[in-house]
């Protein structure tokens, strides 16, 4: 019944009413579709068969089921991708600031305890330096 | 007595607790109807119940389901529906 180039009706969904043909059969309970509808993957469940059946190579290009459809007198559009147009970037607008002095940082506990670890590496430098 | 305007029923009646602790009646406006199917009278989903007025200001896609029959017929009707024009149109 769902063999390749099998014109059916889409039942469910946004494509519903619509006209498509079988492309491709993926598993049991699963076919490929193009036509009217969008290009898609499909559950049998959801397509009704209709008596005709149409020569389409397996997993067709587009343009080959346009061109098929145009014989049943279906027009269907022809979709392109859309060339991005590149947004304008945000520009923020820079305000004017007064330049501030800067300040002299107190020397607190913390500022000490960092100062430790660089004296670790360079002992850990004098071991390397030993190994070689 | 209540007040002369909700006399009618056109709003509904609430009991409702205070802060004091009190109960009072509150009259609040009613929700419109659900929306049925045409053939098989079954709920529909996917269609906020908003009076009119709200709704206008509701995008279309967002008052009914992006399918053929969608806001009249429930999802197993149209897909019966469909299924039988197809059949039909064979012959």
């Amino acid at each position: 019944m769902f063999k390749i180039g099998r014109l059916c009706i889409k039942i469910t969904g946004r494509d519903a009413g619509k006209k498509c043909i079988i492309i491709d059969i993926v598993d049991k309970n699963h076919v490929l579709i193009d036509g009217q509808t969008r290009r898609r993957k499909c559950n049998v469940k959801h397509l009704e068969p209709l008596t005709q059946v149409l020569k389409v190579t397996k997993n067709a290009p587009r343009t080959e089921i346009i061109r098929v459809f145009k014989t049943l007198n279906i027009d269907i559009k022809e979709t392109k991708p859309k060339k991005k147009a590149e947004r304008p970037k945000k520009t923020r607008k820079k305000k004017e600031r007064k330049e501030k002095l800067p300040v002299e940082k107190k020397k607190t506990a913390k500022t000490i305890t960092k100062t430790k670890p660089e004296t670790s590496k360079d002992t850990k430098g004098a071991i390397t330096e030993k190994e070689k | 007595m209540p007040r002369p305007r909700y006399r009618s029923r056109s709003l509904r009646r609430v009991q409702k607790k205070m802060p004091g602790g009190k109960t009072k009646q509150v009259y609040v406006k009613k929700k419109p109807g659900l929306h049925k199917c045409a053939e098989c009278g079954a709920e529909l989903k996917g269609i906020p119940r908003l009076s009119a007025t709200k709704a206008k200001n509701i995008a279309k896609t967002k008052k009914r389901p992006e399918r053929i029959y969608g806001g009249f017929l429930c999802n197993k009707c149209a897909r019966a529906k469909l299924k039988q024009e197809a059949r039909l149109s064979k012959a």
